[in-house]
């Protein structure tokens, strides 16, 4: 049955019907940046398990090392290969988009995985899986006013600079903040691309500029469990707010530990498991909603037991 | 017919590069289904233009025996600008963009030509600084061409051949002429073969460094606004590390770091050589981590076959 | 590129020179330039010659420093070493990783042995292979990069139980009132810069870097000496790992990436010659510390980190070329 409309979808299609002999479909994905950090790393592994587990799936596994051109070209490869549906983790949300069209007008179906692209490549999409990452933003907004029950001046260390992520956690975290908690006064804003020592170094930078710092908010667990290092290096740690995003295991044990308030809780396992299903089901012809979120809810030491620890 | 001696070092019009570029060629068809088809192949052409160009203007920069390593910031400027003055109409962004390539390529010659600082340091300090300049321009953001034109002319074709390999191997083409047959040429093989030799023979040393400045400032600032139009987009980190694949490349190609040797068509295949590697790899989905190494160990083993191949060759000239 | 690049320089010199007004200024060299951009800072924001802000500036120059140390021997022995922004990585990784596995004393040991032998590769390809050092360094920078990632598996590393160890002093403890990270740098660099100024040792190296056919002549064995500088440049990454592995307690895959080119950059800035045969330890620590204090007072300034960068651009064009006209003065009024 399956196959029947996987088939069916291809002849429609008109993507290698003839060729295609074999029992499986064939899926491409290209990655973002496999190995810069573990969320990446773990989605690779959970996402060739998910196929794995699946007889009728073979995949193409790419990774293209945080460059735009090298992930054109790979979508180039995969539209040559003549597979049956591609799973792309845009390097940035924008320059993709041509080389999506591409594969559109190839026939072959497109599904953006983690992190959005421009609105104007949404029409070639045939869906997205992925976080939402503008409630993300908003979710830690939240738990900032919370924690300092709606007064005092914080500052945010966002993600890499022109990588959608980074900017849609940003806007999302400054826009409810502004909106939720006007006394909450953000007094700078500075990126430490996804990366722990250049957060450590930017919030020393902080504790010396500034003398009350009343809260940190940082793109993901990994730059927060940074600045945290940082703040109880100075010996300031008890009087400021951590919130991250995106728990990591260093995230999950630092609330633990009460130094840490708060992230929120993204398993790439669900994320790539989601990805993949998304794609199979887009292949199946079954009707997929163009937007796709899983969920993410806020993780704080009152809800930290109804987590498993995360595995990266 | 054919001299092997200078066949086997390199100096005849086949060099042992286009040997390897040929063998992986082969090994790659046999192991991939998919390698070997007019499609992948022009494939390869569109991917490693981008490189491709810019190590064309490398090659003369480092016959002059100079280098620069501010190219690949210089892409990704002139990649922005391409973009992002598209309201002024998509020439007046391109032409911008182009200009703004060559007078950084004037400004690293003229440094070099004036200053007498070392090309790798003046081209250092501008990879950091013109990055500095992307970043003031853009803001930090991305730029979306929202006028497709832009982004179908990287997608389009003459016949089945993509135009925009077609403008690598146009460019290809050009500058081996002008390195082999025009006083230019000449001149800057003169120039990092024996500089005080060529100034005794009248030759405008700082003069041809600049020139040779501004040429691969051109290419790479070109090889930024195709590599938009691919895109139909610019990023500000766009053309991290390029330089150092250009480099890699020039070398692979036969062209010598010290000056005074090299050649367009070494060049070429060394960049084949880096682009059918990649792809090949691709296909045949070698995990990316693996990929690094292997291009590294290839690096350092051509190098050490291209050490001993001259060894020889030296040896025979003193026998 | 060593030889092209003398006889450019004497034709350099055969022109006439104006040193002019910045005569004075470029005599005193780098540290005038330090001391001004010092005081600029100090006019314009309040914290920046406080005590903590200047620790807190020379801590986090410490790694970039402790590299740069050892990279300037292999500059002055006439080669490059690229290598170290992914060597930094793998020997952060390992140590790290290593650390919860086999206890603190056995991963910095077997640390130390793994990024000695790393620097033994490079020193074998370019000392007794006799190939090119900026090619073989790059593409070793792109290997051992590789080889992080396939070691850990893309996987960020961690230590688990931090207050458990004794492992963070070399990056977060104090030894009398100073930061470990500095005494660690500054001890190198004394070793490093008395070795090279007082030994024969360091008189080989600048002879090899400097006129490496009269070296040979004069019985230097060539081959071992720059061997002996990568294997120096390679132990100073290893110190860096250490205070960046104990600084973080955790590392991930790509930590180092970039680190070459600060390091190129704060050398350069401190007046090593890339040509060989020239530069001091110590114009290599002014080099990174101008470096980390333009950095750190362009921020406090409310300036973007990326003017950082077009600064760095200007002071290094300026650095050099001052330093090569002074030079060149120096000569031509010897030589009248």
């Amino acid at each position: 049955m399956f196959k029947k409309k996987v088939l069916s979808v291809m002849v429609a299609t008109l993507v290698s019907g003839a060729v295609y002999a074999q029992d499986e479909v064939r899926i491409g994905i290209t990655q973002n940046n496999v190995g810069v950090d573990s969320y990446q790393t773990t989605y690779e592994k959970a996402f060739e398990e998910a196929a794995a587990a699946n007889d009728n799936v073979d995949v193409v596994v790419l990774d293209a090392g945080g460059d735009v051109a090298r992930q054109i070209g790979q979508v180039r490869n995969l539209i040559q290969q003549q597979v049956d549906a591609i799973i792309i983790w845009p390097t940035n949300g924008q320059a993709v988009i041509p080389a999506i069209r591409q594969a559109y007008n190839a026939g072959i179906p497109v599904v953006v995985t983690n992190s959005k692209i421009a609105d104007a490549g949404l029409e070639y999409i045939a869906a997205f899986s992925g976080p939402d990452n503008v409630q993300q933003g908003a979710s830690s907004a939240e738990m900032m006013c919370e924690a300092l029950d709606g007064e005092g001046q914080i500052v945010q260390i966002a993600g890499q600079p022109g990588y959608t992520t980074a900017m849609e956690r940003s806007q999302g975290f400054e826009d409810r903040l502004a909106e939720a908690c006007p006394g909450v006064e953000i007094l700078e804003t500075q990126p430490a691309d996804w990366n722990r020592e250049k957060a450590q170094r930017v919030m020393e930078n902080f504790l010396t500029k500034y003398d009350v710092i009343d809260g940190v908010y940082a793109g993901d667990d990994n730059m927060g469990v940074g600045a945290l290092n940082a703040a109880k290096s100075a010996g300031r740690a008890g009087d400021i707010v951590f919130i991250g995003a995106t728990n990591f295991a260093v995230g999950y044990e630092a609330i633990e530990r009460g130094e840490y308030y708060g992230s929120i809780y993204q398993s790439p396992v669900d994320d790539a498991e989601a990805a993949l299903q998304t794609a199979l089901d887009v292949l199946a012809g079954k009707d997929v909603p163009k937007m796709n979120f899983f969920e993410t809810p806020k993780i704080t030491a009152d809800n930290l037991a109804e987590f498993d620890k995360p595995v990266f | 017919m054919i001299d092997i001696k200078r066949f086997m070092s390199g100096s005849a019009f086949i060099q042992p590069i286009w040997v390897f570029v040929v063998a992986i060629t082969i090994f790659f068809s046999i192991m991939s289904d998919y390698f070997l088809s007019v499609g992948n192949l022009t494939n390869i052409l569109v991917q490693t233009s981008t490189i491709g160009l810019i190590a064309l203007g490398m090659t003369y920069v480092m016959i002059n025996g100079n280098i620069d390593l501010s190219v690949g910031a210089t892409l990704g400027l002139a990649a922005s600008l391409s973009v992002g003055l598209q309201d002024y109409g998509i020439t007046v962004a391109v032409l911008a963009a182009i200009a703004t390539g060559v007078a950084l390529g004037a400004l690293n010659g003229l440094l070099v030509w004036k200053t007498g600082v070392n090309a790798f340091i003046v081209t250092l300090g501008a990879m950091i600084g013109v990055r500095g300049l992307i970043f003031v321009y853009t803001e930090e953001q991305s730029f979306y061409a929202s006028n497709f034109a832009f982004s179908d002319f990287g997608a389009s074709t003459i016949g089945p051949i993509p135009v925009l390999a077609i403008i690598f191997l146009l460019c290809t083409l050009a500058m081996h002429l002008v390195l082999k047959k025009t006083g230019h040429g000449r001149n800057t093989f003169a120039v990092g073969g024996n500089p005080e030799a060529a100034m005794d023979a009248g030759i405008r040393i700082g003069r041809n460094m600049m020139i040779n400045f501004m040429i691969v400032g051109f290419f790479a600032a070109l090889a930024g606004v195709l590599l938009a139009t691919q895109m139909g987009a610019s990023t500000p980190n766009l053309g991290r590390d390029y330089e150092l694949w250009t480099i890699t490349a020039v070398v692979l190609g036969g062209t010598k770091l010290t000056g005074g040797y090299g050649s367009i068509m070494g060049t070429l295949g060394g960049v084949l050589a880096i682009g059918v590697l990649r792809n090949g790899m691709n296909m045949m989905q070698v995990p990316a981590f693996y990929v690094l190494v292997i291009l590294g160990v290839i690096l350092i083993a051509v190098l050490i076959i291209d050490q001993q191949i001259n060894l020889k060759s030296f040896k025979g000239v003193q026998a | 590129m060593a030889s092209a690049e003398h006889t450019k320089q004497g034709f350099m010199l055969s022109k006439k020179h104006k040193a002019g007004l910045l005569n004075f200024l470029s005599a005193q060299g780098i540290l005038v330039f330090f001391l001004i951009c010092m005081f600029a800072f100090s006019l314009t924001s309040e914290q920046f010659l406080s005590q903590s802000n200047i620790m807190t500036v020379v801590r986090q120059a410490s790694i970039i420093g402790i590299i740069a140390v050892g990279v300037t021997v292999v500059i002055i022995g006439g080669n490059l070493d690229l290598s170290v922004g992914s060597m930094l990585s793998f020997s952060t990784v390992l140590v790290v990783d290593l650390h919860d596995k086999i206890g603190p004393v056995g991963a910095i040991l077997v640390m130390f042995a793994l990024t000695l032998m790393l620097g033994a590769l490079n020193g074998l390809l370019v000392g007794f292979m006799r190939l090119n050092s900026l090619i073989v360094t790059l593409a070793m920078l792109s290997a051992i990069q590789g080889l992080v990632l396939i070691y850990s598996g893309g996987q960020n590393v961690d230590i688990a139980n931090q207050s458990d160890t004794w492992f963070g002093v070399f990056g977060q403890g104090y030894l009398l009132g100073i930061a470990v990270p500095i005494i660690i740098f500054s001890l190198l660099a004394i070793i490093v810069q008395v070795v090279m100024s007082f030994t024969g040792y360091g008189r080989r190296i600048f002879a090899i870097g400097g006129n490496p056919v009269a070296a040979v002549y004069s019985g230097i064995r060539k081959n071992w000496c720059v061997f002996s500088t990568y294997m120096i440049s390679a132990f100073c990454v290893a110190c860096a790992a250490l205070v960046l592995g104990a600084r973080v307690m955790g590392s991930q895959n790509n930590v180092g990436q970039g680190y070459e080119l600060l390091v190129l950059a704060g050398i350069i800035l401190g007046g090593t010659s890339l040509l060989g045969g020239a530069g001091s330890i110590w114009k290599t620590v002014i080099g990174v510390l101008i470096l980390g204090f333009i950095q750190n007072g362009l921020l406090l300034m409310g300036y973007p980190y990326y003017t950082q960068w077009l600064v760095t651009w200007v002071i290094i064009i300026l650095a050099v070329w001052l330093d090569l006209a002074n030079k060149r003065k120096r000569l031509l009024t010897r030589h009248s």
